[in-house]
Parts: C-alpha cells; structure tokens; sequence
C-alpha cells in the first residue's frame, strides 16, 4: 500500500542522516510520499507531501512549504510552512511560517507566529505538566 | 585640506534628505491631519472610547476601545477591554477581544487573553496569547460590534467621599443626577468578561475548530 511504501522510501534519507544535531534520528518525507495513520517516533519528523492521522513525536515536527497534514501533531518543536489541520501540541515551541495555514486547536508553551501566516482555532500556552523532553 | 572641507561640509548635506526618506516618518508625521489620541503610564479609563484616529494606550484601561486607525498597547499598559482597530500592536498586558482589520501584533513582552478576529497575524516568540483566533477578511467583517468586557459601574454620587470626585463646581452640592436604575452592572458581567482558557481542555478533537465561532452576546447591558 501506499503507507508501506512511503516508509520505506523515507527510511534510508532518514538513515542517512541519523544522529545529525543532538543525536536524535530524523525520518523524512519527501514531496511524493505520503503516509496514512498513526505513528510514534523517537526522533525528529519532516513531513512533505500528503500526511494524515497521529504523529507523537519526542524529537521536532517540520512541515515542508507546500506539504498537506491532516494529523493530530506532537512534539517538543513544531514548525510549519505547510498546510495543517488538526490538534496540535508543541511542549517547547510552535512557529507558523509565512506561508503556513493551520486550523486546529494548538496548545503551546512558546508561539511565533510570522507575517502572512494564517491560524484559525483555538490557542492555549501554558507549560505541560508531564513528560519534558528531558525526562 | 580646503577641498576636502568643502567636500566633507556637502557630504551631510547632501545625504541628510536621502536618509530621511529612507527612514520611517515619525507616525505623526506620516499620518499628517490624522488624529492621535495618547494616554500614559499613570492616565487610566473605565469605559468607552471611539476615537477617529489612532490611539496609543500606556495607562490602565477598562472597558471598550475604538479606532478608526492604529491601537498602540504600550509596555506597561494593563488593558482589560475589547480593542478594535486597523493595526493592533500589543506591547503590554492586553485581556479582552481584539479585532483588527488590518493586522494584529503581539510583541515579545506583550500578553493577550482573549479572542481575535484579525486579518492577518503576527506573534513574536516570547509574547504570550491565549484565546479564539478567526482569521480573514471574512471574519474581520463578520466581527460583531466590540461591546464593553467590563460594564462601568453607577456608583452613586452620595457614597463617594468628596475629596475623590473631581467635580466640577456645581451650584447645588447634594444633587447626584440620579443613577439609572435600568443599568446596574450586575456581577455576571464582570465574570463574564473572560471566559477562562483551562475550561477548553486538552482534547484534542480535530474537528471542532472549523468554522468562525461566533461567541454568543453575553450580559448585554440594558440602556
């Protein structure tokens, strides 16, 4: 199925650029994949393309310029260029992009949100009680 | 040694209107016959104001705030009213509705609590926001009339000491125009002026979102 190849697409650019930055692994989307349902990942995320379900994410959520995310999102960093709708949950920080157009309720501890970048919901900031990104 | 006297005396002269233009004009300046309506850190407001033309706000302000032009929060300002404005730009500490037609900003030491309907949105990382964000020509358009999130309170004349209302002198002492009796700011409206943020939960419920929602008139005071 479409799901399954898409990951296996992905996996070797995300291996490729394992342990980049703090260590954590990354996994990668290009703009042709897609990827449809739930998925946990220890690491960092770039969605590209088309993606839809749950993303729970230990590591940072990047949403590629032109990128269609209908997800619930979780993660420490969340940056979006793209096109998002649904829940979205950053424990550190969220920026919205210029081009970047999220409708969902967001819940936040920090927020930036660039000039020409449109949000349409509900924002929350706050600190998030349980599990820092720190342990 | 002369030439470059002359040279150098031109120079400044030469480039002082370059690098004027080059620069923002004051926003007096650039706003020419525009009015401009400034309150400082020590002035405060309870109640309305509409104002044709910007306003900058530095002091504390309850109630409801109008502008034909730019709404200006300034750092130490403690706002707890609904703004409406062109551009809305958020240094200080701001709860209420916001619209803005043009753009709203909320700078890095600003705090907003409170729905927005705005045009287009900008938040600086550090600033602090919570609320309703509807966005869009549409929703600007669609933005009710802003009404007062705290309604002024009649306190009748007696109970005041004297020394605390700046009256000006009238001839008959002891004739308060007596206080309506239609408008008695009841309670609910104070505590309604901000539904609290934890009420909403952390549901994380997809679809819930869409749409513009329009908050329900609450507490409309009788005139």
């Amino acid at each position: 199925m479409d799901v399954q190849e898409a990951v296996s697409q992905s996996t070797p650019v995300g291996a490729a650029e394992e342990a980049k930055r703090d260590g954590l692994r990354k996994f990668t989307m290009g703009p042709n994949d897609s990827l449809e349902g739930k998925l946990t990942y220890e690491g960092h995320v770039t969605v590209d393309g088309r993606a839809e379900g749950e993303f729970r994410v230990t590591g940072n959520i990047d949403v590629a310029p032109g990128a269609k995310v209908k997800a619930l999102l979780e993660a420490s960093n969340v940056t979006i260029r793209g096109e998002v709708e649904g829940a979205l949950n950053a424990r550190d920080k969220l920026i919205l992009g210029k081009n970047a157009k999220l409708s969902g309720d967001i819940h936040v501890r920090r927020l930036q949100i660039e000039d020409g970048a449109s949000l349409n919901g509900h924002v929350r900031m706050g600190d998030f009680e349980q599990q820092g990104s720190g342990g | 040694m002369f030439a470059w006297a002359t040279l150098s005396s031109r120079a400044p002269g030469a480039r002082v209107p370059r690098s004027a233009a080059d620069q923002p004009p004051p926003p007096t300046e650039q706003s020419g016959e525009r009015n401009s309506v400034t309150l400082g850190p020590r002035d405060r407001l309870i109640g309305e104001l509409h104002i044709d033309g910007d306003v900058r706000l530095g002091g504390t302000i309850e109630g409801q705030v109008e502008a034909t032009g730019d709404v200006e929060i300034d750092d130490e300002a403690k706002v707890t009213a609904s703004l409406a404005g062109r551009d809305v730009n958020i240094r200080g500490h701001v709860s209420g509705h916001v619209t803005a037609r043009k753009r709203l900003t909320v700078a890095k030491s600003g705090s907003l609590n409170g729905d927005v309907r705005v045009a287009r949105l900008v938040i600086q990382d550090g600033a602090s926001f919570s609320g309703n964000v509807s966005m869009g020509a549409a929703a600007v358009e669609a933005a009710p009339k802003p009404q007062p999130v705290v309604a002024p309170e009649p306190t009748p004349a007696v109970a005041l000491p004297q020394s605390a209302a700046p009256q000006p002198a009238a001839p008959q002492p002891a004739a308060p125009p007596a206080p309506p009796k239609t408008a008695p700011a009841p309670a609910a409206a104070r505590d309604g002026n901000r539904a609290p943020v934890e009420r909403g939960g952390g549901k994380p419920d997809t679809g819930k979102a869409k749409g513009p929602v329009t908050s329900p008139p609450k507490g409309k005071p009788k005139r």
